[in-house]
């Protein structure tokens, strides 16, 4: 049965804050970078009013944030913090540290592109080269989308078989900064979704101690990289599984939290897009259904781990993919589209497979950017 | 409050030797190391406080040599978390801890957080998450054991190497005569951010034991620099690294002290220095032994040790000045 919600209007930002506030994390570390900065402020306030009991740690930069995190979250405890472009790269040594050190910290990363030229807007390049470090990376489409992740993203991590951090990214203003419909659980019925985490991966214990981040020969260092692909592996089934269950509580689902398809099973023309851009290429689809064109659309929700097999499933279906990225991998392509195509060749699906970069750097991409860019892939 | 030193008698080690080594043998420091010293006695001294206690070690020597995965040295938790960011991870568990005890899913008791690093870790690459954490005000006990050069790298200058000496980046050449400028500040500086801080050395154990005691008592961030004498980086037998630890004391180089809100204290073989001043020792007694500084005393460099060790009076002058003895 649905429980019953609240619909509020907020911000993205306001949304991830308040999955963090229904979560109870017991630690929360964090450095203001805009955009963002409103979720720190959020959190502040929640811990300086009395609503949420948490060790807030205000720190004096986004490395000291994330290993203030690590250091709790190997006591034991859940934990929180958020980041966003330059701020996610200063702490990148943390970010590989924590992914390889299996430590289930939930950090939502507002997308922001990176310098130079000095820019705030939304791109994903700043999340796109952490994609190897062993985090768990699910791009939302809206505000709803990134409060429900969030909230998730605690259930996945957390859970023993899987012991990986997560990254729930969100398109920095358009998502961040942008007033939006939100439905909201009571913080009971959210809390209990997830659950306390009373029973960690690792925690402190002086009776009887570890050492923690030891010096490791190749022999079993390589069985820890061997493993956390493994987990990454189990985490596509316990993204799917705590996916359904939240349909089941909160009756809101993302095709199947891996892939969401939009459109007819089977068209001329399919886009496959990650974040907002798969929200907007549902007016293009729509408008250009009218017009007689027959276009459907795959959005990468979970990028890592990499739904492999619904996108072939997807592929086989249909004749001509192209892949919008919003980051590039100078000297290649777009990431997402490297990524679909080397899938597709692997397993043998003959699906055509285009891309075009586009929205760097904040770039506006607007439903008739991708009505245009359809068209005339359709013609090719 | 002020800051009160413990005595610790030769009874009191012989007491608390019996309790049982936290950093345990099996280690694979190299013979001759001062960290080995160093980190037994800090620990020895925790442990003879009666609460638990945790390790937080950044990236070093006494970090890569202790704990070879699936071995520890350590009987206790520890926790290395990369170079830079000790100070931050420590900030974490404490944290961590504290909302853990107030939930009731750890018992109410004190667990004395020791942080250990190394001079490239605490004077250069983490200084500012030292800073931070200090600022924050958790409280732990952040011991920076400095043996004058990244030794764990294979011996690069770092923020502690002294003036002239010969690191790998600091080569002694025949324009430049090794490290050209004087170590940074570092307990000053701690210091000037209102925590105890205190100075040790492994050759006085007594003196180190007690200050980690006090440090540890005290609620809220301590600091402490200990002189850590590395035989291979400062280039000399390893059987004699005590020796050169005390001439490091003795020449008024590394002078022990504790210092607290304005109140400078200096205490042990220094305090008596201060009383009298002929029995300080020339700076040579303390470079003339390690290789690190043989070619200072080639005859075009007798220069460059007059001013060794005007510098030394010096600060030495200064600190007489400003301190009282016990």
């Amino acid at each position: 049965m649905v429980v019953k919600q609240e619909t509020k209007s907020m911000t993205g930002n306001d949304a991830a804050s308040y999955a963090a506030l229904f979560a109870k994390p017991e630690v929360i570390a964090a450095y203001p970078i805009t955009p963002q900065t409103t979720i720190v402020e959020n959190l502040s306030r929640f811990v300086d009013e009395g609503k949420l009991e948490a060790e807030f740690i205000i720190v004096e930069s986004e490395h000291s944030a994330l290993a203030a995190c690590m250091g709790a979250a190997w006591s034991g405890v859940r934990t929180f913090t958020a980041t966003s472009s330059q701020g996610l790269l200063y702490m990148s040594e943390n970010v590989f540290w924590t992914g390889y050190g299996r430590l289930p910290i939930i950090m939502p990363v507002v997308n922001r592109c990176l310098a130079p030229g000095w820019n705030i807007w939304p791109d994903f390049q700043d999340s796109m080269a952490f994609r190897d470090a062993g985090w768990i990376q699910m791009y939302t489409k809206n505000n709803q989308e990134v409060f429900d992740t969030t909230l998730q993203a605690f259930k996945i991590s957390e859970s023993k078989d899987i012991a990986l951090p997560s990254m729930p990214c969100l398109d920095g203003f358009v998502i961040s900064h942008t007033t939006g419909q939100v439905d909201l659980p009571d913080p009971e019925d959210a809390f209990e979704f997830i659950g306390p985490y009373d029973d960690p991966i690792i925690e402190l214990d002086v009776e009887n101690p570890w050492a923690y981040g030891s010096m490791t020969g190749p022999d079993q260092y390589s069985k820890n990289r061997r493993d956390l692909m493994v987990a990454m592996e189990r985490a596509k089934k316990k993204i799917v599984d705590v996916h359904k269950e939240f349909e089941e509580r909160f009756g809101r689902s993302y095709g199947n939290g891996l892939v969401e398809p939009y459109g007819d099973d089977e068209a001329d023309l399919t886009l496959v897009t990650l974040g907002t851009i798969g929200d907007e290429a549902h007016e293009a689809i729509d408008r250009l259904k009218v017009e007689g064109h027959s276009v459907n659309a795959l959005r990468v929700r979970t990028f890592r781990p990499f739904p492999v097999e619904d996108i072939v499933e997807f592929a086989k279906k249909n004749h001509k993919l192209v892949v919008i990225d919003r980051a590039a991998s100078f000297g290649h392509e777009g990431p997402l589209r490297i990524e679909v195509e080397a899938v597709l060749k692997r397993h043998n699906v003959d699906t055509s497979v285009s891309g075009k970069i586009m929205g760097l750097g904040g770039e506006d991409v607007p439903y008739s950017a991708i009505i245009d860019l359809a068209k005339k892939e359709l013609k090719e | 409050m002020a800051i009160v030193l413990p005595k610790v008698s030769v009874k009191d080690l012989q007491e608390w030797s019996k309790l049982g080594e936290v950093f345990t043998s099996g280690h694979r420091l190299c013979a001759g190391c001062g960290a080995g010293a160093m980190a037994r006695q800090v620990t020895l001294a925790a442990k003879a406080l009666g609460d638990p206690y945790m390790f937080v070690n950044a990236t070093g020597c006494l970090e890569v040599a202790s704990t070879v995965y699936p071995y520890t040295a350590w009987d206790a938790p520890w926790l290395h978390n990369a170079f830079e960011n000790a100070a931050a991870t420590a900030s974490g568990a404490i944290e961590a801890m504290k909302s853990m005890q107030r939930k009731g899913l750890m018992s109410e008791r004190n667990v004395n957080m020791i942080v250990f690093a190394g001079d490239g870790g605490t004077y250069d690459i983490g200084l500012q998450s030292l800073s931070g954490a200090v600022e924050r005000g958790h409280d732990f006990l952040y011991v920076c054991y400095s043996n004058g050069a990244y030794m764990n790298t294979g011996i690069q200058r770092s923020g502690g190497t002294p003036q002239g000496a010969a690191t790998t980046t600091s080569p002694p050449g025949t324009v430049i005569p090794g490290k050209i400028e004087w170590q940074k500040p570092l307990a000053e500086i701690m210091a000037a951010h209102d925590i105890p801080t205190f100075t040790a050395s492994p050759a006085y154990p007594r003196d180190l034991m007690a200050k980690v005691q006090a440090g540890l008592k005290h609620d809220g961030p301590a600091f402490m620099l200990v002189d850590s004498p590395c035989n291979l980086g400062q280039r000399y037998a390893p059987d004699i690294s005590m020796e050169i630890a005390k001439l490091a004391v003795k020449t008024c180089f590394f002078p022990l002290f504790y210092t607290y809100k304005e109140e400078w204290v200096l205490t042990g073989i220094s305090a008596r220095l201060a009383k009298n001043p002929d029995r300080k020792l020339p700076i040579e007694d303390f470079l003339k032994p390690q290789g690190r500084f043989r070619h200072l005393f080639k005859p075009e460099w007798k220069k460059k040790l007059i001013e060794i060790q005007d510098t030394v009076d010096d600060k030495w002058e200064r600190l007489v000045t400003k301190a009282t003895c016990v």
